[in-house]
């Protein structure tokens, strides 16, 4: 890394940078509006598609590294009886860059980079995530459902990010680089960007207003698996999917084979704790017999088990969970009571 | 309607009555949790927890999703708080013997309508005011007279589209799926233990979030819903992705209702289509 890691950009420059992105034949990937108001990160083919107006996207940012669905491999039955097994090809080898995610999904890409090089190395994911520069934009109006500085990150936090952005009220930004792959980005930029002054100050960091101490709810989860507390949390819970996947650092997933007769494919799809037949067994019997042990799991995957194996908590506090849950589930509630018992 | 307002006063005492007398061994109701833009569920077990209980316009969600659950099941009688559309389909789990009409308590409310800004449902809401429940709390809200058209209005709009105009909107809606299930999930009607998409062997359903198995999964969900929604409109308003579950459902209920005469959730002792066969039925269509 150079000393030089911040850079000027004149009001216009997001525009400037994507058109010259896609003439070079760079996929970019940027926040994209729906007529139903939602804001969600998708490929574009010009800069005239790009939203700048949301708290955060609505999907999660691991849904570029971790898709929903996935082809693994191909099988078909041959004339002669044998089966022809193909490997799914690997993704596209031209590179991406990814604007406009927020530092808590960026920081949610430590957690998902440590499980998928953890025992085995998750090629897929590792392709996608090396071809990849991300340009994150620091976050100026957090909402009460954000709660990213109790569980270690900040509305400018730079982990996960090539480049974070802040971006000012006349539309002019402070690229602040943080990775060599952010170093070549500007580089390729040129004139987009021109090193800033030295005395160039970051704004200020937007407040978080909810605090609660990680560790402190490890001590309680750590004595506490089996305790009335869980069905009584878990209550509400109806036991759908969305908490799980609109988390950016929720990761589970299953592996079907989907055919006709003579031919089909294996996938792997995003899966979540929430549902009862996550845990089932083939016998009938389920080591997770309710919503209370499903739920449980949830929070101490997120707060125990993950921080004791890999020593970050799995959450990053983007508040989508709270914000998607139909029934008012509401993890930062369940997380005060822990701390209170 | 504000969270202190008569409507709670009447509901807290309802349901610290029922508690201490024993008539139930939880009140399901509504509660605020600070500024939230919805009120979360309360399962009050004492009196004591009755306090919690409030009824505004931040009440949204349908209570009766919880009645069928092992876990409530377990805690004796139940008191639910019930809306004009919530009664709806508490009245299709009576209908389908799902629950016993002794074995719950129904505290309704009268409800102008919910939602800032206002749930579309409630535009066109003709059951103000819950009939046939054990006791009603609140103010009596007028029922202005609804307009048919109205009611069936996100159907009608997207049968105005060509076939290949509507084809393209559902495949982009339907790819949108993530497949969460939180439609079914937050269902009252959808209490089926072990549903179709999760039958594996086969696997009926395709569980990818790919374009062919998000058609399967959502027209299955339509099907089974067919003749028993009652329009309460939980499944497009927790919907993570913004599909517009509701105007199928006004789709498959305008069909019922036309092919049928019937309206699934008046009553708890309607016939419902498909449910029943008599000698006397009419054979057109018998192949």
């Amino acid at each position: 890394m150079s000393e030089q890691n911040l850079f000027e950009a004149p009001a216009g420059w997001l525009k400037s940078a994507v058109d010259a992105l896609l003439s070079d034949g760079v996929e970019v990937v940027a926040p994209v509006g729906a007529e139903d108001g939602t804001v969600d990160l998708a490929p574009v083919s010009s800069s005239g598609a790009i939203t700048l107006e949301y708290l955060n996207v609505n999907q999660p940012l691991k849904r570029l590294f971790f898709p929903q669905t996935e082809v693994l491999i191909e099988f078909e039955r041959q004339d002669d009886g044998d089966i022809d097994v193909k490997s799914q090809s690997a993704p596209p080898e031209e590179e991406m860059v990814v604007f406009g995610c927020r530092p808590c999904d960026t920081a949610a890409l430590d957690v998902l980079d440590k499980v998928f090089a953890w025992d085995y190395d998750d090629l897929r994911y590792r392709e996608r995530r090396e071809r990849a520069t991300i340009v994150a934009f620091a976050c100026t109006g957090p909402d009460p459902q954000c709660f990213c500085v109790p569980v270690g990150g900040s509305p400018h936090g730079s982990q996960g990010s090539d480049v974070l952005v802040f971006t000012r009220d006349d539309g002019s930004a402070l690229l602040e680089v943080n990775t060599p792959k952010g170093e070549k980005l500007m580089e390729r930029l040129g004139a987009v960007a021109r090193p800033a002054q030295p005395d160039s100050g970051l704004p200020d960091v937007p407040d978080i207003h909810t605090g609660f101490d990680p560790e402190k709810i490890k001590l309680w989860l750590d004595d506490n698996f089996e305790n009335e507390f869980w069905a009584g949390a878990s209550l509400m819970c109806v036991g759908c999917g969305s908490c799980t996947y609109l988390c950016p650092t929720c990761h589970c997933f299953d592996i079907v084979d989907e055919g006709i007769w003579n031919r089909g494919e294996r996938r792997r799809n995003w899966d979540s704790c929430s549902f009862g037949q996550f845990t089932a067994h083939a016998s009938g019997h389920n080591p997770r017999p309710d919503q209370a042990a499903r739920y449980r799991q949830r929070v101490m995957h997120k707060f125990k088990y993950f921080p004791e194996r890999f020593g970050l908590v799995a959450c990053v506090g983007c508040g989508r969970c709270l914000r998607a849950c139909g029934v008012g589930q509401n993890l930062v509630s369940v997380l005060h009571d822990i701390e209170k018992t | 309607m504000k969270a202190d307002g008569p409507a709670t006063d009447a509901l807290r005492k309802e349901a610290a009555d029922l508690l201490s007398r024993g008539d139930v061994g939880v009140v399901i109701g509504y509660g605020r949790q600070d500024d939230a833009d919805l009120a979360a569920p309360v399962f009050a077990r004492n009196a004591e927890d009755a306090d919690r209980l409030v009824f505004d316009d931040h009440c949204l969600g349908n209570l009766a999703v919880y009645l069928p659950r092992s876990e409530i099941r377990a805690m004796g009688r139940a008191g639910v708080v019930v809306k004009g559309c919530d009664l709806m389909a508490v009245n299709v789990l009576l209908r389908e013997n799902v629950i016993k009409r002794e074995d719950v308590v129904l505290i309704g409310t009268h409800c102008a309508g919910v939602g800032e800004p206002q749930l579309e449902k409630c535009s066109t809401c003709d059951v103000h005011s819950p009939e046939g429940c054990d006791v009603v709390v609140g103010e009596p809200v007028d029922q202005p007279k609804v307009d048919e058209e109205q009611r069936y209005k996100a159907a009608a709009e997207i049968d105005a589209m060509s076939v290949e105009e509507r084809w393209d909107f559902w495949r982009s809606q339907f790819d949108k799926c993530i497949r969460c299930y939180a439609c079914r999930q937050v269902c009252p009607l959808c209490y089926c233990k072990r549903c179709i998409v999760e039958k594996n062997i086969p696997q009926w359903v395709a569980t990818s979030a790919h374009l062919r198995g998000s058609i399967a999964w959502n027209v299955v969900r339509a099907f089974h819903l067919t003749g028993r929604c009652v329009g309460c409109g939980e499944c497009e308003r927790v919907c993570p992705v913004g599909i517009p579950l509701g105007a199928i459902n006004q789709k498959m209920s305008r069909h019922v209702g036309d092919s049928y005469g019937f309206h699934s959730g008046l009553s708890a002792d309607q016939e419902a289509p498909f449910t029943v066969w008599s000698p006397d039925d009419s054979d057109e269509g018998i192949l």
